[in-house]
C-alpha cells in the first residue's frame, strides 16, 4: 500500500520526460551491433548500377521495392534475399508501344548467387539469371565483379566516401552490345508453341553473343551516390519498334538517399532519355519502430522455509475446492495485464497447470515467461511445477513445463536464457484433472468486429492493378472449448475486380471466374462451424463445415502429427467441395468436387521451412505443391511455391503451371507495440485453374506451430523479457 | 436518388473504416491498425504537452521512506525515478536489487552494478559481473558479459575484459545533500569497442551512491544517481 502511494507520490514527478543538466556524452567510441553497408539497387530492382548488375549481394533477410521507369518502360521490382548468398525478385515490367500493344506487360522472375565473397584484395563475385523463366522478354545471364574502396587515395589526396568498381560479362539481353564472341545457339521462345512461359528456359542460359560491361558508384557521403555505367544492353527489340532511341552505351545517375530505407534516383539513359527510381529497402532484422514491452514484474521469490514453513504448508489442498478458484481469480487479471487469457487452471500440492491464450504477443515465449512470473506472484509455495499450456481455439497446442525454483534461481543468471531452456521441458498437452478450474463467463462467447476489407487483384492486362474495397462485418461464437462458429459479411464499397474479364480455361473455371463473384455487392463471404480437438497424443484434428472462401463451401476435414519437439509434421485433409453461387450467399452451383492433401512439413534449423502437399486439386487435377518459405523469429515470413498436377502447359494456359511467392510482416514491426497480427499477401503471376486449393479459414499447422520446442526455443531470448 | 445511396453507403463505409471489435478474439488487422494510428498520435500529442518538469527537492525526498534513484538516459538525456521494488538472492554472489519507473522500465542490480534492464528496447538480457560478498559496486578485474536482445529474439554477446582503476575519494553532491566516496572506474575492452563504467562508492553506508554504466548498444549508458537510502 505504501508503495503504491509512494508510486502516486512520484507520479507528477515521472510524468514527463525531464530534462539533464549533463549534455550526453559521445556515444561514437561506443561497442554496436554492426549493421551490413545496404548496396543501391539498379533498374532492374537488384544491386547494381542503373540497367547493369554489379557483384553485390543484398543483406541477409533485405527485403526490396523498387520502381523505375525510363524511355517508356517502368519496372517494379520484389527482391528478397533468403540467405547471405542468393538473392531472389520478381518483377512486374510495362512497355509503352511494343510488340503492337499500347502497353506490354510481362512479369520476370530472377536469381542471383554469389561466387566469392569480398575480400581486402578480391572483389565479390556473383552469378545470375534474369528473367530465367518468363517468355524471355528480359531475359539475359552475367558474371559480375564488384570491389569497393573506402576513402580511394593517391598521394596526399583522398577521395571522400567509398567507390565501388564493377565489371562483367553478360548473355541474351546483357550481350547485345558490344559483342566479343558467341557461346553456342541461344534458342528463342517461341510464343504459342508447347511452352506457355512459366517454365525454365535453361536451354537460352548462357548461351549466344556475350559482352563486357562496366561501371563506376561513387557514394560521397551516407547520403549522395554517383553512378556512371557502360552497357552491353543494345535494346535491338525496343529501338526498332521506337519505344526509345539509344544513342550511346554510357549512364549516368544521381541518387539520394532520402531516409534510411527510401532511396530515390535521377539518371540520364543512353545518350537521350531521363530516367528516375524509387528503392525501398526493408529487413526483419531492423524493424521501423523498435518494439517497447512495459517491464514485467519479476519471478516474486517464495519465502525461506526455514524462516516461513507455514507459507510452504500444503494444508490448503484440503479446501482446494474453495482455493483453485479463488487463485484462479487473483491469477486471471494479472494474466489480463500481459495480454493473456486464462482459460483454466488445475492445481494440486506440487503442481500447476495452467492453460492460457496468448492474444498479444507474436512471440509465444514471452507468454510463456510473463504467465510464468504472474504465476509466482499467486500460488502457494509449496506448488513447484508449472506446466503452462497454450490454447488455441480450444485446442491445447502444447505444455511447457518449469520448475518454480528455477525461476527462481535463473532469473539473475549470467546466462539466464540459455540455463532456462535447458531447465525447461517441452510436451505434449494433457487432460486436465477433474478438480481443474475453468475460467467463469469464457464460454459460450462471442466476438465480432467491424473493419475494412481490401480484395487486390493482379496483372490484368487491362489494369494490372485492380481493387475492391469494402467492409466486414465479422463474428465468432464459441459455445464450448473447441468449437467455434464463425462468419463475415461484406459490404463492398467502391473497387473495380467486377471489370477484370473470365479468361477462358480448359478446366472446369475453378478460380478463373473470379470477375463474376466480384460482380454482387452484399456478400456472405463465410460462415462455417468448426471443431477442434485432440483425439491421441501428437495429434490435432480439425472438422469444419460451411461455407469457406468467396467460391467454395462444403465440408473439409484435417488431421495434424506434430510431436511438439519434432522438427516434422505430417498432415492429411479431406474435403468434399461446392462451388458457391456467383452471388455468394446460401445457393451452390452444380461443380462439387472431393479434393484433398497429404502434407509433409519440415522446419529446418536455419529458418527454412518446406512444405510439400500432394493429391488432388479443385479442378480435379492430381499433382504436388512445393513451397518453401523463410520465416524468422519475428514472424515475418518470405515464400515461394509451384504445383505441378497432370495437367498440361497447352491445357493449364498462360504460365504452364501455378506458381507464385508470399510474404507476411507482422505489424509490430511497423508500430512498436506488440501484436499477433501481419500483413501479407499471395502473389501469382497469373492465377489459372490448374494446382488451385480450397482455402479452408483455421488449418491446423500454423497454429500449432508456433506453440512447439522448434519455434519456442528459438525466441526464447524473450521468455525473460 | 441512386447517388444518394451511394454517398450514404460512403460514408457509412468511412466511419467504419475506422473499424471496431469486441470479445475474446484478438481484433483484425484493420482495427489494430487503426488503433496503433491512435496510440501515435496521442503519444506525439502527449509528447508536446510536457514541459520540462522541476526537479525533486531534498525535502520532497526525505518525505519518502523508498529507496529511490535518478536514472539518465544518456542518448535522449531523458530523466526517470525509479523506486526499488524487492531485493533477492540467488546463487550467485551479492545481492539483487530490482528497480522499477512506474511507467514500466525496470532495472535489476546486483552489488549496485547493472545486471539487467526491462521495458527499454533491445532489452540488456543478462550480465555476468564481477562482484563480491555485500561490498557495493566491481570488486576485481575480469570478465564483463552483457547479453543483448538483439537480431530478431536473439541474443548477442559482448564480452569485455575489464580492469578496476581507484580514482580517490570524492565529495559528490546529490540534490543538497554531500557524500564523500570513492571514485572506481572500470575500463573494459572487448572486441566490439571499450566501455567505461563509473561508480562513486560511499563505503561506510554500502552503496553505490552514483555510478554511469553502459547498458548495451541499443541503449547506450544510463546514469545513476541514489537520492534516498
Amino acid at each position: 500500500m505504501r508503495f503504491v502511494g509512494i508510486l502516486g507520490g512520484l507520479f507528477l514527478l515521472c510524468a514527463g520526460a525531464v530534462q539533464a543538466q549533463t549534455p550526453p556524452s559521445d556515444p561514437a567510441r561506443e561497442p554496436e551491433l554492426k549493421r551490413l553497408p545496404i548496396p543501391s539497387l539498379n533498374f532492374y530492382g537488384l544491386p547494381g548500377l542503373m540497367d547493369m548488375p554489379s557483384g553485390e549481394m543484398l543483406p541477409e533477410g533485405q527485403f526490396t521495392t523498387a520502381f523505375s521507369y525510363f524511355g517508356g518502360q517502368g519496372r517494379l521490382t520484389l527482391a528478397f534475399q533468403p540467405t547471405d548468398w542468393m538473392t531472389l525478385g520478381f518483377r512486374y515490367v510495362g512497355i509503352s508501344g511494343f510488340r503492337g500493344q499500347s502497353v506490354r506487360y510481362d512479369r520476370n522472375f530472377d536469381v542471383r548467387f554469389r561466387l566469392l565473397k569480398e575480400t581486402r584484395r578480391r572483389p565479390n563475385v556473383v552469378l545470375g539469371l534474369q528473367d530465367f523463366a518468363g517468355t524471355g522478354l528480359y531475359s539475359g545471364e552475367y558474371l559480375a565483379a564488384t570491389k569497393s574502396f573506402t576513402n580511394l587515395g593517391w598521394g596526399a589526396r583522398q577521395l571522400p566516401g567509398r567507390v565501388k568498381a564493377t565489371a562483367g560479362l553478360g548473355w541474351g539481353r546483357l550481350g547485345t552490345h558490344g559483342t566479343l564472341g558467341v557461346i553456342g545457339t541461344r534458342a528463342s521462345f517461341q510464343p504459342g508453341g508447347a511452352s506457355q512461359g512459366g517454365d525454365l528456359s535453361y536451354d537460352q542460359w548462357f548461351r549466344g553473343p556475350v559482352a563486357a560491361f562496366a561501371g563506376l558508384e561513387w557514394d560521397v557521403n551516407d547520403r549522395l551516390g554517383v553512378k556512371v555505367e557502360y552497357s552491353s544492353d543494345a535494346y535491338p527489340e525496343e529501338v526498332q519498334a521506337g519505344v526509345f532511341q539509344r544513342r550511346s552505351p554510357f549512364n549516368f545517375g544521381v541518387e539520394y538517399q532520402w531516409t534510411r530505407r527510401t532511396r530515390l534516383g535521377a539518371y540520364y539513359m543512353y545518350g537521350a532519355e531521363l530516367g528516375f527510381s524509387l528503392q525501398v529497402q526493408l529487413n526483419p532484422y531492423h524493424p521501423n519502430v523498435q518494439t517497447r514491452l512495459p517491464a514485467p514484474y519479476p519471478v516474486q521469490p517464495r519465502p525461506d522455509p526455514q524462516i516461513d514453513p507455514v507459507a510452504w504448508s500444503t494444508e490448503w489442498t484440503s479446501s482446494s475446492a474453495v482455493v483453485a478458484p479463488y487463485l484462479r481469480d487473483q491469477l486471471a487479471p494479472l494474466l489480463s495485464d500481459e495480454g493473456l487469457l486464462l482459460e483454466a487452471l488445475d492445481i494440486s500440492a506440487e503442481t500447476a497447470e495452467l492453460q492460457f491464450r496468448n492474444l498479444r504477443y507474436g512471440a509465444n515465449a514471452v507468454a510463456i515467461g510473463r504467465a510464468a512470473r504472474a504465476m509466482t506472484r499467486v500460488l502457494p509455495a509449496s506448488i513447484e511445477i508449472f506446466r503452462l499450456t497454450l490454447m488455441s481455439r480450444g485446442l491445447p497446442l502444447s505444455t511447457v513445463v518449469i520448475h518454480r525454483s528455477d525461476l527462481e534461481q535463473l532469473e539473475f543468471e549470467n546466462f539466464a536464457s540459455d540455463q532456462m531452456l535447458v531447465e525447461t521441458r517441452f510436451t505434449d498437452p494433457r487432460p486436465l484433472s477433474d478438480a481443474a478450474v475453468q475460467a467463469e463467463d469464457l464460454y459460450p462467447s462471442t466476438s465480432w468486429s467491424v473493419a475494412p476489407y481490401f480484395t487486390p487483384g493482379y496483372f490484368d492486362p487491362e489494369q494490372p492493378f485492380r481493387l475492391d474495397v469494402g467492409v466486414s462485418l465479422r463474428g465468432a461464437y464459441q459455445p464450448a472449448p473447441g468449437w467455434v462458429i464463425a462468419g463475415r459479411i461484406n459490404q463492398r464499397l467502391f473497387g473495380n475486380l467486377d471489370g477484370g474479364a473470365a479468361s477462358g480455361s480448359n478446366l472446369p473455371p475453378v478460380r478463373t471466374d473470379q470477375a463474376q463473384y466480384a460482380q454482387y455487392g452484399t456478400t456472405l463471404n463465410q460462415l462455417y462451424g468448426a471443431r477442434y480437438w485432440k483425439p491421441a497424443p501428437d495429434l490435432y484434428a480439425r472438422v469444419s463445415a460451411g461455407y469457406f472462401e468467396y467460391g467454395y463451401g462444403g465440408l473439409s476435414t484435417e488431421v495434424l502429427w506434430k510431436p511438439v519437439n519434432s522438427r516434422l509434421a505430417l498432415g492429411a485433409e479431406a474435403n468434399y467441395a461446392l462451388k458457391r453461387d456467383f452471388d455468394q450467399l446460401f445457393g451452390f452451383q452444380d461443380y462439387r468436387i472431393a479434393t484433398g492433401h497429404a502434407s509433409a512439413y519440415y522446419d529446418f534449423e536455419n529458418g527454412f521451412l518446406a512444405q510439400i502437399d500432394v493429391g488432388r486439386y479443385l479442378a480435379g487435377d492430381y499433382g504436388a505443391t512445393f513451397s518453401v518459405d523463410r520465416v524468422f523469429n519475428n514472424g515475418w515470413s518470405v515464400g515461394g511455391f509451384f504445383t505441378r498436377t497432370n495437367v498440361s502447359a497447352a491445357e493449364f494456359g498462360e504460365g504452364s503451371f501455378d506458381k507464385g511467392f508470399r510474404f507476411r510482416i507482422p505489424i509490430t514491426w511497423f508500430r512498436g507495440s506488440p501484436s499477433k497480427r501481419a500483413v501479407g499477401t499471395t502473389i501469382r503471376p497469373i492465377q489459372r485453374d490448374g494446382g488451385a486449393r480450397l482455402s479452408v479459414p483455421g488449418r491446423l499447422y500454423n497454429q500449432v506451430r508456433g506453440a512447439h520446442r522448434n519455434v519456442l526455443s528459438e525466441q526464447w531470448p524473450r521468455f525473460w523479457e | 436518388m441512386a447517388w444518394r445511396i451511394r454517398m450514404t453507403g460512403l460514408m457509412l463505409g468511412a466511419l467504419v473504416l475506422a473499424g471496431c471489435a469486441e470479445g475474446p478474439e484478438p481484433a483484425p488487422l484493420q482495427v489494430e491498425l487503426y488503433r496503433a494510428g491512435q496510440q501515435a498520435i496521442a503519444a506525439r500529442t502527449q509528447a508536446r504537452d510536457t514541459g520540462t518538469q522541476p526537479a525533486p527537492t531534498r525535502a520532497f525526498l526525505d518525505s519518502l521512506d523508498v529507496p529511490v534513484q535518478e536514472m539518465v538516459v544518456e542518448r535522449s538525456n531523458v530523466v526517470a525515478y525509479v523506486i526499488k521494488h524487492f531485493d533477492t538472492r540467488d546463487n550467485l554472489p551479492g545481492q539483487v536489487q530490482v528497480w522499477r519507473t512506474n511507467d514500466d522500465f525496470s532495472i535489476a542490480m546486483r552489488n549496485g552494478v547493472l545486471i539487467s534492464t526491462r521495458g527499454f528496447w533491445g532489452d540488456l538480457l543478462s550480465s555476468e559481473v564481477q562482484v563480491s560478498g555485500f561490498e557495493p559496486g566491481p570488486t576485481h578485474d575480469g570478465e564483463h558479459i552483457q547479453m543483448i536482445l538483439a537480431r530478431d529474439s536473439r541474443e548477442v554477446p559482448f564480452a569485455f575484459g575489464c580492469e578496476l582503476s581507484d580514482l580517490g575519494q570524492e565529495t559528490i553532491e546529490i540534490v543538497e545533500r554531500r557524500h564523500t566516496t570513492r571514485h572506481i572506474r572500470q575500463s573494459c575492452e572487448g572486441r566490439k569497442g571499450p566501455i567505461t563504467n563509473d561508480y562513486w562508492i560511499d563505503r561506510r553506508r554500502g552503496l553505490v551512491m552514483q555510478s554511469r554504466q553502459w547498458a548495451g548498444p541499443n541503449i547506450g549508458y544510463l546514469r545513476f544517481r541514489r537520492l534516498t537510502d
